[in-house]
C-alpha cells in the first residue's frame, strides 16, 4: 500500500531519546548474543596505515561499536530489513552517544572530536564506500536478511564486527559470488531479478 | 542510491557519488567504473525518507488550469515521478503527458537561479534581501499605477495579490492565454450568468463537439477523457456516440465516430439546424422555438455547405438521444462569432433537457473576463496609467499575437517584475526577476471549482535559490507599511494557507482543524460535492451570420496541441518529442494542407510554404493531412518562441503571428491567409510513423457496434462483412504447428522455468485509447529514456519504449476519413524472435514471462531489433543519456532503472523494476502479490483506464478476463510469435470499411 507522507515533519530526535533508544535495543537484542561465544573486548589499535581497506575520514572502530558495545548492526543500518538500502547512520545518530560520550583514550578522543567539530560545523562526514554493486545490478537487501536471519551481513561483508577498519572481505561485485549462493539456497537465478 | 554513473553532481544531503581516481576503495572486478565513491550521511535524518523507499506526497498539477491531483514519488529528497492522486475526483489516479511533464518544470536546466536585475541590459545576480527592497521601494511609489497579472489558477495566493494590488489602489488582472472567455460571455447571455460549466462526458450517449478539443487542452482535458472512455468505451452492448464539427480533425475529432467539416466560420447555423431538430420533437421555450425556426436542414445544407442528409441523421440521432451532450468553445475554432458559436450550444443543450445532467452550473466560483482585461491593460500601460506590473504565471508577450503590440504597451511601463521560473518573452522585457518556487516546492492551495480544494505542499528543498512569491509579497506589504501591511500581514504564506484552510474547516464543519488539515494534506486537498445551480433561459438571441474571416485565399486556423498548450510545454524535452498526437511530427511547427491542396500548390511534405494575413506572415514546412479541408491550412501553437530557454528558444515559428487581435470579449484564433510555396526551400519533419496505412496488415483492428455487441470475434466479424477466410493451413502445416506446441510445452519445464510462474501481461482496450500519449510521457519518466533531439528523431533513433501509432483509414473514394491509434510497445512474446538470434543471451525470456534484456551483456549487434516483427527495440547509437539529461535534469532520474549507455540495446520491460519492487514487498509481508496492487507507469497514467496489467495466470486477474474478451486479438498474430500483449478491437458505430484490406496504398505523400 502506498504510503503517503505528510509534509513539512522533520524528526529532530534529542539525544538522551537516543541513548534510552540505544540501551532498550541492545537488551531486546541480548537473547540472540546468547549463544555467541563471549566476545572480547577490542583491543586498542592504533591507525597506523597499515589497516586493510580505505582509510577513512574518522577512524571509526566497527569492532568497538559492534563487538565491544554490542550495538546491533541495524542499530545504525537502520533501513537493511525494510527496503533495498541498507542505510548510513545520520550524524545526529552519531551524536546521540557521542555528545556524551568523549572517548577512553587519546586516539578515541582525537577521532570523536573530528565527529563533533564536524557536527558543529554542519559538515556531513564523507565516508569511503567500500562495499558496491555495479550500476546495473539491483540488490534488496531486505530480502537477503529476511532470508538469511542473523548473520546475513556476515555472509557477504565478512565478520565486521572484528574489524578496526572495513574491508571488502570477500569479492562481491563477482557475479559468481551471487550466483553460488543462488545455487546453494535454490532460489532464482533469473537475469532480471538483479538486472534490470 | 543508484544514479547515473556518468554524472557525478552534489547530491547535498544523501550518499554523493563523487568522481576521483585511484585511492582505497575495492578495485576488484571490473564491470564499471572504478572511482572512490563517497557515502554521505544525512546530518538529521528525515523522518519521511527511507534510502531505497519511495515516499510519496499529495499534492496538486499546475501544468494547467484544470488542477489535478498529484502523487510526487520522492526518492531521498528528490521527486522523481509525477503520479495521478486516486482520491482527486478530478484526476482519480490518472495523470496526463503534460502533468507528467511537469517535473521538466521542477528540474529545468533553464531555471532563473536567484533574483536578478536588469542593468544596463545585461542581468546581475541580486540577493533577495536587494529584490525586496526594490520591490517594497517601487511598489509603494506605485499607488493606483500597480498591477499584478495572474494566470487562471486561483487560491489563497490570487487573494493575497489582490489585497496587495488594491492596498495601493491599483488591481490584479487575471487572464490566461486559453481562458474561455467566448464561453463566459454566451453563458452571460443565454443564462444571464457569465460562470462556465461542468460537463459529465461520462453520462452522455451522444456527444457533439462544435470545437472544443475536450480531449486535448479545452476544459479539465484528464476528467473529460475519463467521462469520454466512460460513455464512448465499448461496454455492456452499447457505446455513446461522438461527433465532432470543426474545420480541421485533431485528436478530439480522430476519436469521433464523424467528423463534420462546415464551411468555416458557419458552425453555428449547424448547431441551430440540430437544436432544430430537437425542439421539433421536444417542444420548449417559445423564444426558443422561434430563434431556431429558420434552420430546417435545408437552409442549413445551404449554409454551412454540408449535405441535408448528414444535417438531418446527426440531428434526428441528437433529439433521440437522451442524456446528450453539446459542447464548444475549443482554440482551434474560436471564430470571431465564437460568442454565438458557444450560444447557439447553450441553446441547444437546453433544448435537448442536458442543463442541469450533463451540463452543470454552480461550480465554477467566479466569473470573470481575460482578454478583455489584459487588452484593457494594455491600453492602461500605453496611456501611461500603469506605473508598475507584476507578472506570475501570465506570459502576454508571447500568448497575445505580435499584432497587438503588447510589448510595446509594456515597454512605457517604468518598472515590471515576472516571477517566471523560465526567463520567458515577458520576464525577458521587465526589469526585474523574482524566481518563484515550482509547485513542488512551495505550500500554495487552489479551487479549481466549488467543492474541490486542492492543496500543495513542499516535496523537496528548494533547487535553486528562489522564493515563494507568496512570501516576497508578504515581505514586501510589510515593508511598504500602511494598508498595505493591514492588507498582507502573516507570518509566511505557510500561515496564509493554513488560515484559508482553518476557515474551509470551519466552514465544511470540521470539528478538529489539525485532523482536517493532516487528513487534506494527506489526502492532497479536501473534496465535496461541487453545488448545481438550476439556470434559466435569459435570451434566446443568437446571431448565425457566418463569421466574417477575411478575403484571403484559405481560412487558417492556429490550434493548440495536446502537448505544448499555449506554449508552456515547449520547454519540457519529453513534451516536444512525444509527438502530437494525430500528425506524429516532433520538435517544429508545420503547416497542415490537404491532399488536394498540396496538388494544387504542387508542394510536398517538407517544402516550406509562406502564409500571409492581414497581420504578418509565416513560413513553415508542409505537412500533407487528410484530415483538414480543401480551404483551410493550419499549424499548430506553442512553438516560435525567442526566449524560454534552451529547448523552446528559436525553434519553430509561432502560428501567432498571422493573427490580429481585434477588440471584443475573445481573441479570434481563425483568419484568412494567401499560401505560396517558397522555391528550394524544404525542412524535414521530424515524424515518429512509419507509413500512415495499415496496409492490411491488421494493427489497429476495429469492429462495427453490431458485431461487438453480438460477440462476435475478430475472425467473426472479417467474415461477416463478406471477408473470405484468408489464410488455410495444410496438412503439413498444422502438424509442424503440433509439434511446435509440444516443444514449446516441453521447454516450459526445463530448469528456472520449471513450476508455478506468474506470467505478466498486458491488455490495451482500443475502444477507449484515445491516442494522448500520456503513457508515452509516463514511460520517459518512469525509465529513464533519453530524448534523442530533432536530428536523431529525423534518423528514425528516437527512443520512445511505448509510442503511439496513428493509422489512417479511408479518405479516399469519398471514404470518410477515420484515424486509428494503437499503442506499441515490447509484445513479451512467448515465442520472441529477438531472443534467438542474440549472440550473447542478452535478450532472453525470463520464466515470468517477461522477454528480459540485459544491458550489461549487450555487445550492440542489433540482431534483436533487425529480427522484431514489431519495432520495438530501441538502440543507443550515441550517448543519450549523456545529452539528454543536463543538470539538474538529471535529479528527475529513477534510482531503480538503469541508465543505459551507449551501444545497449533497451526496450520496455513491463516496468520490471517495480514488478520486482511489489514481489519484495509481498514476500517480507508473508503473502502472494494481489492483482492491482502494482501497475506498469503507462497503465498507472492512462486518463482512459485503455491499459490493463497483470498475472495472466492469474484466474482473478482484470487482465486475464479482458483478454478473453472476443474483441482481442494480437498485432500480426499470423507470425505466432505470441504476445503477451492483447489488443482489445476498436468499436465504429459505422460500418467497418469492408474494402479497407484491399486498398490503402496509395497515400497522398
Amino acid at each position: 500500500m502506498r504510503r503517503v507522507a505528510l509534509g513539512g515533519t522533520l524528526a529532530i530526535v534529542a539525544g538522551v531519546a537516543v541513548l534510552v533508544a540505544a540501551g532498550s535495543r541492545t537488551e531486546a537484542a541480548a537473547p540472540q548474543q546468547a549463544t555467541a561465544p563471549a566476545t572480547p573486548v577490542a583491543v586498542p589499535w592504533p591507525d597506523e596505515g597499515t589497516l586493510k581497506g580505505p582509510k577513512q575520514p574518522i577512524y571509526f572502530r566497527h569492532d568497538v561499536h559492534a563487538t565491544q558495545y554490542q550495538i546491533q548492526c541495524q542499530y545504525c543500518h537502520y533501513s537493511v530489513a525494510v527496503a533495498s538500502e541498507p542505510g548510513i547512520p545520520s550524524m545526529q545518530t552519531c551524536m546521540g552517544c557521542h555528545l556524551v560520550i568523549g572517548g577512553s583514550d587519546t586516539t578515541s578522543k582525537v577521532e570523536i572530536k573530528k565527529l563533533r567539530d564536524a557536527w558543529n560545523a554542519k559538515q556531513p562526514v564523507e565516508w569511503v564506500r567500500v562495499h558496491y554493486l555495479a550500476r546495473h545490478a539491483h540488490f534488496p537487501h531486505q530480502r537477503h536478511v529476511a532470508k538469511l536471519g542473523p548473520n546475513a551481513c556476515a555472509t557477504c561483508h565478512g565478520e565486521v564486527q572484528r574489524m578496526p577498519q572495513v574491508f571488502q572481505a570477500n569479492n562481491i561485485r563477482n557475479m559468481g559470488w551471487c550466483i553460488s549462493c543462488h545455487l546453494e539456497h535454490g532460489v532464482s537465478r533469473d537475469c532480471t531479478v538483479c538486472h534490470y | 542510491m543508484s544514479e547515473s554513473p556518468q554524472q557525478p553532481m552534489n547530491r547535498r544531503r544523501f550518499l554523493t557519488v563523487v568522481g576521483a581516481s585511484g585511492a582505497g576503495a575495492a578495485v576488484l572486478s571490473g564491470c564499471s567504473t572504478e572511482k572512490v565513491q563517497k557515502l554521505v550521511p544525512y546530518l538529521v535524518q528525515s523522518e519521511d525518507q527511507i534510502p531505497g523507499l519511495a515516499t510519496y506526497y499529495a499534492s496538486t498539477c499546475t501544468e494547467c488550469a484544470a488542477s489535478c491531483g498529484v502523487h510526487v514519488r520522492t526518492r531521498e529528497g528528490r521527486a522523481i515521478k509525477l503520479e495521478g492522486n486516486p482520491d482527486n475526483p478530478i484526476s482519480r489516479g490518472r495523470l496526463c503527458a503534460r502533468g507528467q511533464a511537469g517535473l521538466q518544470g521542477l528540474y529545468n536546466p533553464d531555471r532563473v537561479r536567484t533574483p536578478m536585475r536588469k542593468e544596463g541590459g545585461a542581468w546581475k545576480a541580486i540577493t533577495w534581501d536587494e529584490a525586496i527592497k526594490l520591490l517594497a521601494e517601487r511598489f509603494g511609489a506605485a499607488g493606483a499605477g500597480l498591477r499584478i497579472v495572474a494566470g487562471q489558477a486561483r487560491g489563497t495566493l490570487t487573494g493575497l495579490m489582490n489585497r496587495v494590488a488594491q492596498a495601493q489602489g491599483g488591481a490584479l488582472v487575471r487572464w490566461e492565454a486559453f481562458d474561455r472567455d467566448a464561453e463566459r460571455a454566451a453563458n452571460q447571455r443565454t443564462f444571464g450568468r457569465g460562470d462556465l460549466a461542468t460537463y459529465e462526458f461520462g453520462e452522455a450517449r451522444y456527444i457533439l463537439s462544435v470545437g472544443a478539443d475536450f480531449l486535448e487542452t479545452w476544459g479539465s482535458p484528464l476528467e473529460q477523457a475519463r467521462g469520454f472512455a466512460q460513455s464512448h468505451g465499448f461496454r455492456d452492448g452499447a457505446m455513446a456516440r461522438h461527433v465532432y464539427v470543426g474545420p480541421r480533425m485533431n485528436l478530439t475529432a480522430m476519436n469521433a465516430d464523424e467528423w463534420l467539416a462546415p464551411r468555416p466560420g458557419t458552425e453555428v447555423a449547424f448547431v441551430l439546424g440540430v437544436a432544430h431538430a430537437v425542439v421539433a420533437r421536444r417542444g420548449g421555450d417559445p423564444r426558443l422555438q422561434a430563434a431556431v425556426a429558420t434552420f430546417t436542414p435545408g437552409a442549413v445544407a445551404q449554409a454551412t455547405g454540408l449535405a441535408a442528409a448528414d444535417i438531418e441523421r446527426v440531428a434526428g440521432e441528437f433529439a433521440a438521444a437522451a442524456p446528450s451532450l453539446a459542447v464548444a468553445g475549443g482554440i482551434g475554432a474560436q471564430y470571431p462569432n465564437a460568442v454565438e458559436l458557444c450560444a447557439a450550444v447553450n441553446l441547444l443543450n437546453l433544448a435537448a433537457g442536458n442543463i442541469g445532467t450533463t451540463v452543470r452550473f454552480g461550480a465554477d466560483p467566479d466569473a470573470r473576463e481575460g482578454y478583455a482585461a489584459i487588452r484593457r491593460l494594455q491600453e492602461e500601460m500605453a496611456g501611461g496609467a500603469v506605473t508598475a506590473v507584476l507578472f506570475h504565471e501570465a506570459n502576454p508577450v508571447y500568448a497575445l499575437p505580435a499584432s497587438a503590440r503588447f510589448g510595446e504597451a509594456l515597454a512605457k511601463v517604468p518598472f515590471k517584475v515576472s516571477t517566471a521560473l523560465v526567463l520567458d518573452e515577458t520576464a525577458a522585457q521587465c526589469d526585474l526577476l523574482i524566481p518563484n518556487h515550482h509547485a513542488l516546492e512551495r505550500w500554495d492551495d487552489a479551487a479549481p471549482r466549488a467543492g474541490t480544494f486542492a492543496l500543495m505542499q513542499p516535496v523537496m528543498q528548494p533547487v535553486f535559490t528562489t522564493m515563494h512569491t507568496g512570501d516576497v509579497l508578504l515581505k514586501v506589504a510589510q515593508a511598504i507599511g500602511g494598508a498595505s501591511a493591514a492588507a498582507a500581514s502573516a507570518p509566511s504564506f505557510e500561515a496564509l494557507v493554513r488560515a484559508t484552510w482553518q476557515q474551509l474547516a470551519a466552514a465544511q464543519k470540521a470539528g478538529d482543524f489539525e485532523a482536517f488539515w493532516r487528513a487534506a494534506l494527506q489526502r492532497g486537498g479536501h473534496y465535496a460535492a461541487a453545488p448545481v445551480q438550476p439556470v434559466s433561459l435569459a435570451s434566446a438571441q443568437v446571431d448565425a451570420t457566418p463569421a466574417a474571416l477575411g478575403d484571403g485565399e484559405f481560412v487558417f486556423t492556429a490550434y493548440p496541441t495536446s502537448m505544448l498548450h499555449d506554449g508552456r510545454g515547449t520547454n519540457r524535452p519529453w513534451l516536444v518529442e512525444n509527438a502530437d498526437p494525430v500528425t506524429k511530427v516532433t520538435w517544429h511547427h508545420w503547416v497542415e494542407v490537404s491532399p488536394a491542396t498540396a496538388k494544387r500548390l504542387d508542394v510536398r511534405e517538407g517544402e516550406i510554404v509562406r502564409l500571409a494575413s492581414a497581420a504578418g506572415t509565416l513560413e513553415g514546412p508542409v505537412y500533407v493531412f487528410p484530415g483538414i479541408r480543401d480551404d483551410v491550412v493550419a499549424v499548430p501553437l506553442g512553438w516560435g518562441h525567442t526566449e524560454y530557454g534552451r529547448y523552446a528558444a528559436g525553434r519553430g515559428a509561432n502560428a501567432l503571428d498571422l493573427l490580429a487581435a481585434p477588440a471584443g470579449p475573445a481573441l479570434p484564433y481563425v483568419t484568412t491567409v494567401g499560401v505560396t510555396k517558397v522555391r528550394n526551400a524544404f525542412r524535414a519533419l521530424a515524424k515518429t510513423e512509419g507509413n500512415p496505412r495499415q496496409l492490411g496488415r491488421h494493427i489497429a483492428e476495429a469492429m462495427p457496434l453490431e458485431h461487438a455487441a453480438a460477440g462476435y470475434t475478430i475472425k467473426q466479424s472479417w467474415e461477416k462483412l463478406g471477408n473470405p477466410e484468408h489464410e488455410v493451413n495444410t496438412e503439413a502445416e498444422l502438424q509442424a504447428i503440433e509439434g511446435f506446441e509440444e516443444a514449446f510445452a516441453a521447454a516450459r519445464e526445463l530448469g528456472n522455468y520449471a513450476g508455478e510462474q506468474p506470467m505478466w501481461g498486458l491488455a490495451v482496450d482500443l475502444a477507449k485509447c484515445t491516442g494522448c500519449s500520456a503513457c508515452v510521457t509516463a514511460c520517459y519518466a518512469e525509465n529513464n529514456i533519453p530524448v534523442v533531439g530533432e536530428e536523431e528523431v529525423l534518423r528514425g533513433r528516437e527512443m520512445t519504449w511505448i509510442r503511439i501509432e496513428r493509422y489512417w483509414e479511408g479518405g479516399t473514394d469519398g471514404q470518410p476519413v477515420e484515424g486509428r491509434v494503437v499503442p506499441m510497445m515490447c509484445q513479451h512474446c512467448d515465442a520472441a524472435p529477438c531472443e534467438p538470434v542474440c549472440p550473447v543471451y542478452a535478450a532472453y525470456h525470463t520464466p515470468d514471462g517477461l522477454n528480459g534484456q540485459v544491458y550489461n551483456r549487450c555487445v550492440g549487434t542489433r540482431y534483436c531489433a533487425n529480427n522484431c516483427p514489431y519495432k520495438v527495440r530501441y538502440f543507443n547509437w550515441k550517448a543519450y543519456n549523456w545529452q539528454a539529461f543536463p543538470e539538474p535534469l538529471d535529479l528527475q532520474l529513477n534510482p531503480d532503472v538503469t541508465v543505459r549507455a551507449r551501444g545497449v540495446m533497451e526496450k520496455c520491460t513491463f516496468c520490471v523494476q517495480r514488478i520486482r519492487e511489489a514481489q519484495h514487498r509481498a514476500k517480507l509481508e508473508g503473502r502472494p502479490l494481489r492483482d492491482g496492487e502494482f501497475t506498469v507507469a503507462c497503465a498507472q497514467a492512462c486518463p482512459s483506464d485503455a491499459l490493463v496489467f497483470g498475472d495472466m495466470h492469474d484466474p482473478e486477474s482484470r487482465v486475464r478476463s479482458l483478454k478473453q474478451s472476443p474483441r482481442g486479438y494480437h498485432v500480426l498474430e499470423l507470425l505466432n510469435v505470441r504476445p503477451a500483449v492483447t489488443y482489445l478491437a476498436k468499436v465504429n458505430h459505422r460500418p467497418a470499411p469492408a474494402a479497407a484490406a484491399g486498398h490503402g496504398a496509395e497515400e497522398s505523400h
